[in-house]
């Protein structure tokens, strides 16, 4: 069967890359959030790895943005871009996603809804995470700042629960994990889950 | 004190004049606070609001050195209120039993006595003689042949008084002590209290009227005063002032009542019962002076004058005369001579008048004081000197004139816990080493935590305290080094001869017994005094002897041994025994004399023998077997209605007529006090006497007419310049606070301290600093005649100009604390010690530094900051 | 039993050895200071100053009498200490006596609790970067652990060695009691505005004020109040984000349970 390129290999590490640092922001953010945890903050020294992860948060996608400015702001653009078949998807997608049949479900672009919510919750949270991060990183605690910096972990936590379920576990995303490992995933796939971006790879693979 | 600390807690109204206690005796405030807990009222006079201001029920603001203006108005008031009211109404405001019974008030005084303030000697009693102007010393004395009774041994009374039928004052002898007092006061009107002290005359009156019901038997008032009332050239006026307030408001013997001097360190009350000042032996024995060719002179000439009086028409018509006891063999003599036996032991014989010629003796007129003494260096006739947790450096009058001074010293010995400014005075600023020869050993001394002995404090109490601490590094205790230095002096008096070499030869030295170190305890036990024969500890001084078979080196401590030579200084009780509670605490440690708690006690009841304040009762007396309950009684005689005729003992027994002096004659410039101005005055005119001040080096009359001005020359510069208002507007005072301690090197070496007053500060009120251009924080310089110091400004509400005499005083308060040396030193190089500013002149009779008030100006200097 | 220290400002003369045992005690260092126009020093608490004695100088006018007044600050000992609400380690907790002790060992310095007090007591002196430093501090009414003065059976060092008793300790219903008296003394005897500060603020403080005068004109927080955003933040946002969290966390289990049924029969049709 053919694959098809779903990922830059970029792309692919800096995905990673950000989970990794979210990763370690989350376990030592979650320190902090739940007592019951608190004695993993080590009495402060957690907070050496949160702001070394932060700065990793911070530094990777500002690099990959200078270095990919074009991919990076087609991103930008995809990840708010939403029209009718977003509201349609959105409608068909519970029944869908509880196993349903595909039928209702609107052909999707390079990212469905569902993805691009999720890129919209990454950027939203991603900025209030840094601007209520860096505030208290740099003039101290301010409790507008930490309770951002608090609804961002739960909206993000809660999303990102999702993205992790759907991508790991969930069995109509059996190409997900795989796609973000070796950036392929395979022809009928991206038929399925991606329709119109389907189409746009076929054009431009005939065009060219 | 009179009384002790914890006895503050008894009294209805407490006076704080001339202290500042709240800052500088923190403690006694356990004991005020507790007292107004009770109802009691509050009164703080000062010139400027202090944290004790803060918390007095009433503030009367008052120019510095104006207290006799102060208390006289005060007298003033009472008496006016006593012949204003009629005999049975001024029998229940006032304790007129006690006021005639038990003080001279109705005693007759010699017809040819002369007031202060006749025309013809405005300012001045009868009998005065100027000293030549321009020279420095005394400014006068009196003669004193008019001051006594009419009749000197058995003064006659005014009955009007003692019966308390008088109802004008024409009623009394023109003569009696109570009239003269009104002579002496009437014209210290409020309206003349406000404009000489400033102090509005509404709050004046408001100050009379509530410490005046303290008068009403049964009520107790109790006077705090500390060296705001001490340091001044009438300072042992201003006490007798407070003297006659109570005497005149029953208040003096009383639980609650009192004249309570809060010394200004802890054993100050124990070093000067040693005989710290230079007037005295221990125990308030006179000093021996040149003429004294003998014992016996020297017994005649303490005993001149002091014959037993007897006075007439009053309940009592006994006097104890205590020192004079028993006139055959008189208390005087044994006490002396235990003492010689005590220091010159088995040397001490009836053949050499127990060594009395082994004293040394002072020259009669010359001055041996701070003053003098630092007069005597400057002069060069002083060559050494030893100088023991004292700092005059900072601590002395015009301050820079006395580091000065002691360049002039062969060599110096300072014993201290750091290297004080007066060790290190020939690296001050200013000070050119190369050019002093003064040989300066610092001798490191132990603090009070790292030996063991006794203290005194205020309250007479004699507390022994244990070591805590091993002394750091080749510290001793002060014992210690005085014990090797006079064994070292000993021996080389001994080996080597030298001017009159027997008063330290034929010392009894030994502190040891047989011990490396010297022992406090075999101290206490010679003060005490013990059998010399038996060597067992007497158990008071009324078994001194003056045959030499006894010794004790203070007979007013002789009884702080018990029988089997327990030290009741260590005793510690702490169950209150006194009657009624009143805190006597009477088995906690051990008060001279003979653990009399409240002293002059007999007092505090009426003829009787029964409490004025049947609530605070000292004493009682409970019948003929068992006798005064209560505290130890002040002789243990029966009450005076309840003794046989020619035993009624009169309460005062220290006092040769029986009663309490408002008429005192003992003091130099007058058997009343005057208020005079200061030697720094910013007035032209003593709006009082009237007299002007014209003369360069102080007027009598406009000043204290026997006052000591000091002055010293070194190297072609004079010293202790005096300061006119033209120069000089500003009236300066010198003061401490919380948080230091003195010349500063026990708390200026310690962080915790200089955290909280890291920097000298200058105080002043906001109309001034406007004037000046001076803000809280800046640094400004304060100056006098004698020199100038940095320091930081506040400028604070907290001072106020005052209205004198039409003009507009301003004060400019600096603490003396700072120095040059240790870890906080001052902003100028002089160290911005208070005393650089201060005067070196003295009080009347105990030439005691004018500190607390002078002429000063002040400018802005710079921005201050960290 | 509820303890309390009981400050009389109508007793304390502001000696300041309140000050100095409080460093003594719990071993403080003295603060580099210089003096700024007032007996007041150091200028703000620290980590090295736990308690500190403000003197605020009033009328001194023709027509007010002068008066200075000397006001404790330090940990008031909530007990709706807004500290602990934010605390996220336990390291700041309620005793069972109500002080709000401090365990420093679980301190992490983050600041929350500086951040949230409505009296700005505790302090750190952290890098911000690093956090590196010395860890939040406050009084923690002599409890520290290896300091411990109350447990021993001592009073705390403040009240041990003010000279005038204008520091108490004891059981707070106690000194409640005798607080109320002395106020209403106080109130009937020319001091309309004394006021028993502590008795009912922030849900009643282990640090009570025995005031002559109204709180404001002894520098205090008139009406202090756990700050909205704390509560907000502890009582509304952080369940709220447990309940989202769970909600959707609930939802995806079931999720996967319904959807991998559904598609398994659909294949097998």
């Amino acid at each position: 069967m053919k694959d098809i390129e779903r990922f830059r290999k970029r792309a692919i590490f800096h995905h990673w890359w950000i989970v990794l640092c979210s990763f370690l922001l989350a376990v030592t953010g979650l320190f902090m959030f739940m007592e019951t945890l608190s004695p993993g903050a080590m009495g402060g020294y957690s907070r050496i790895i949160h702001r070394f992860a932060a700065l990793g948060f911070v530094a990777v996608p500002i690099i990959y943005f200078v270095l990919n400015p074009k991919t990076s702001l087609e991103w930008l653009k995809e990840a708010f871009t939403w029209n009718t078949d977003d509201i349609g998807w959105l409608q068909a997608a519970p029944e869908y996603y509880f196993g349903g049949p595909e039928e209702n479900m609107p052909p999707q672009g390079r990212s469905n809804t569902g993805q691009k919510l999720w890129m919209v919750v990454v950027i939203i949270t991603g900025v209030v995470f840094v601007i209520t991060g860096a505030v208290m990183m740099f003039s101290g605690v301010s409790g507008v700042a930490v309770i951002l910096h608090d609804i961002a972990f739960i909206a993000g936590g809660a999303m990102f629960l999702v993205h992790f379920f759907l991508a790991v576990f969930h069995p109509r995303m059996s190409e997900a994990m795989r796609s973000m490992i070796t950036g392929k995933a395979s022809e009928d796939y991206v038929k399925s889950h991606h329709g119109k971006w389907y189409e746009e790879v076929v054009a431009k693979g005939e065009q060219s | 004190m009179t009384n002790h600390w914890i006895d503050l807690r008894n009294s209805d109204r407490i006076m704080i004049i001339g202290s500042n206690a709240a800052e500088n005796h923190p403690i006694s405030f356990k004991w005020v606070t507790a007292a107004k807990e009770r109802g009691a009222k509050l009164i703080s006079v000062d010139p400027r609001f202090t944290r004790t201001s803060s918390k007095a029920d009433i503030y009367a603001p008052m120019r510095s050195g104006c207290d006799i203006t102060f208390i006289g108005g005060m007298i003033r008031y009472i008496l006016d209120d006593m012949q204003k009211s009629s005999p049975s109404e001024r029998a229940e405001k006032y304790n007129m039993t006690y006021v005639t019974q038990y003080t001279n008030a109705a005693l007759i005084i010699n017809n040819s006595f002369e007031g202060a303030l006749e025309s013809t000697h405005p300012g001045l009693f009868g009998g005065y003689t100027a000293s030549k102007n321009g020279t420095p010393g005394i400014l006068g004395s009196y003669n004193k042949s008019t001051w006594n009774y009419a009749d000197s041994t058995t003064p006659a009374s005014d009955p009007a008084l003692v019966n308390n039928t008088w109802t004008a004052w024409e009623d009394l002898d023109s003569k009696c002590v109570l009239r003269l007092l009104w002579e002496n006061y009437k014209d210290y009107t409020p309206e003349k209290v406000e404009e000489i002290t400033g102090c509005p005359k509404d709050k004046f009156l408001e100050v009379a009227q509530t410490y005046a019901e303290s008068g009403a038997p049964g009520k107790a008032g109790t006077i705090m005063y500390a060296m705001g009332t001490t340091q001044h050239t009438y300072g042992t006026q201003n006490i007798r002032g407070y003297a006659i307030l109570q005497l005149l408001l029953g208040n003096i013997g009383i639980a609650g009542g009192g004249i309570n001097a809060l010394r200004g360190t802890s054993n100050v009350q124990g070093s000067t019962d040693m005989c710290l000042l230079s007037h005295i032996l221990p125990g308030y024995l006179q000093v021996p002076i040149h003429t004294d060719q003998s014992l016996d002179d020297y017994i005649a000439r303490a005993k001149k004058g002091k014959d037993f009086i007897t006075p007439q028409g009053l309940a009592g018509d006994k006097s104890a005369s205590w020192w004079w006891y028993n006139d055959a063999d008189p208390n005087y003599k044994k006490y002396l001579v235990s003492m010689l036996k005590a220091w010159y032991g088995d040397n001490a014989t009836a053949a050499n008048d127990f060594g009395f010629n082994y004293l040394p003796k002072v020259t009669s007129g010359d001055d041996y004081t701070h003053i003098g003494t630092f007069e005597a260096v400057a002069a060069g006739i002083v060559k050494g000197m030893l100088v023991w947790g004292q700092n005059p450096a900072v601590g002395g009058p015009d301050s820079e004139g006395e580091r000065k001074a002691l360049e002039k010293l062969d060599w110096l010995v300072v014993s201290d816990l750091f290297e004080t400014e007066t060790a290190a005075f020939w690296k001050r600023g200013g000070a050119n080493p190369g050019s002093i020869n003064t040989e300066v050993f610092l001798l490191p001394a132990a603090c009070s935590y790292e030996k063991q002995g006794s203290i005194s404090n205020s309250g007479r109490w004699a507390q022994w305290r244990w070591k805590a601490l091993e002394p750091i590094g080749q510290a001793k205790p002060d014992l210690e080094i005085v014990d090797e230095l006079a064994l070292k002096l000993k021996e080389l008096y001994t080996s080597e001869g030298g001017e009159f070499p027997e008063a330290i030869t034929k010392l009894f030295w030994d502190f040891r017994e047989g011990a490396a170190e010297a022992d406090p305890n075999i101290a206490a036990k010679e003060f005490n005094g013990y059998d010399w024969t038996t060597k067992t500890a007497l158990t008071s001084f009324g078994n001194l002897k003056s045959d030499g078979s006894t010794c004790s080196g203070n007979w007013l401590y002789c009884g702080m041994f018990d029988a089997n030579g327990n030290n009741k200084a260590k005793q510690h009780d702490p169950v209150d025994k006194s009657l009624n509670q009143i805190g006597l605490y009477s088995g906690w440690t051990w008060c001279w004399p003979i653990n009399r708690r409240i002293i002059y006690n007999r007092a505090s009841v009426d003829l009787d023998g029964e409490p004025w304040d049947k609530d605070h009762p000292v004493i009682k007396w409970t019948g003929s077997i068992t006798k005064w309950a209560g505290d130890i009684a002040d002789g243990g005689w029966n009450p005076i209605n309840l003794s046989a005729e020619g035993a009624k003992y009169l309460p005062f027994i220290m006092h040769r007529e029986g009663v309490g002096r408002i008429w005192g004659d003992g003091r130099a410039e007058g058997p009343l006090p005057v208020a005079y101005e200061p030697w720094e005055s910013p007035l032209e005119t003593n709006l009082l006497t009237g007299v002007e001040d014209t003369e360069a080096n102080g007027t009598p009359g406009f000043n204290d007419p026997c006052c000591y001005i000091g002055k010293m020359e070194m190297d072609g510069q004079v010293w202790n310049e005096r300061g006119t208002p033209d120069n000089y507007p500003y009236v300066g005072m010198t003061y401490r606070l919380t948080e230091h301690w003195q010349a500063g090197q026990m708390t200026r070496n310690l962080p915790w301290l200089i955290e909280l007053q890291p920097q000298p500060i200058a105080e002043l009120d906001p109309v001034l600093a406007s004037q000046k251009g001076i803000e809280s924080g800046d640094i400004v310089e304060v100056s006098t005649a004698r020199g100038s110091i940095d320091a930081v400004a506040i400028v604070t509400k907290r001072f106020q100009p005052l209205t004198i005499g039409g003009k507009t005083v301003h004060h400019v308060g600096v603490p003396w604390h700072w120095g040059y040396t240790g870890q906080c030193t001052g902003i100028s190089p002089n160290g911005s010690s208070g005393n650089v500013l201060t005067p070196h002149v003295g009080d009347a009779n105990t030439t005691i530094p004018e500190y607390k008030t002078f002429l000063c100006n002040i400018k802005y200097v710079r921005k201050g900051g960290e | 039993m509820a303890k309390a220290i009981l400050y009389d400002a109508t007793k304390c003369t502001g000696c300041r050895g309140c000050q100095v045992a409080c460093k003594n005690w719990n071993g403080l260092e003295a603060v580099e200071t210089y003096n700024w126009g007032s007996y007041e020093n150091p200028k703000d608490l620290s980590t090295q100053t736990w308690l500190k004695m403000r003197f605020i100088e009033k009328g001194g006018t023709e027509t007010d009498n002068m008066r200075w007044l000397f006001a404790r600050q330090s940990c008031m000992h909530c007990t709706d200490a807004a500290c602990v609400k934010v605390c996220p380690t336990g390291a700041l907790h309620i005793r069972t006596d109500g002080f709000v002790a401090l365990d420093k060992d679980k301190c992490t310095n983050c600041g929350y609790c500086v951040e949230f007090c409505p009296f700005s007591i505790p302090r750190l002196d952290a890098s911000l970067i690093s956090g590196i430093g010395d860890k939040a501090t406050k009084c923690t009414a002599c409890t520290t652990a290896g300091l411990n003065r109350i447990d021993n059976g001592y009073q705390p060092a403040c009240v041990n060695t003010c000279p005038t008793g204008a520091l108490t300790f004891g059981d707070r219903e106690t000194l409640l009691s005798a607080a109320q008296d002395k106020v209403a003394a106080l109130k009937s005897n020319s001091h309309p505005n004394a006021y028993l500060y502590g008795e009912n603020e922030v849900g009643g403080t282990h640090v009570l004020y025995i005031l002559d005068d109204t709180p404001k004109a002894y520098g205090l927080i008139e009406d202090p109040k756990v700050p909205a955003a704390a509560t907000a933040w502890q009582d509304i946002i952080k369940p709220l984000g447990y309940g989202i969290v769970g909600v959707v966390g609930l939802g995806l289990i079931l999720n996967i349970m319904v959807a991998r049924a559904r598609i398994i029969s659909r294949e097998e049709k």
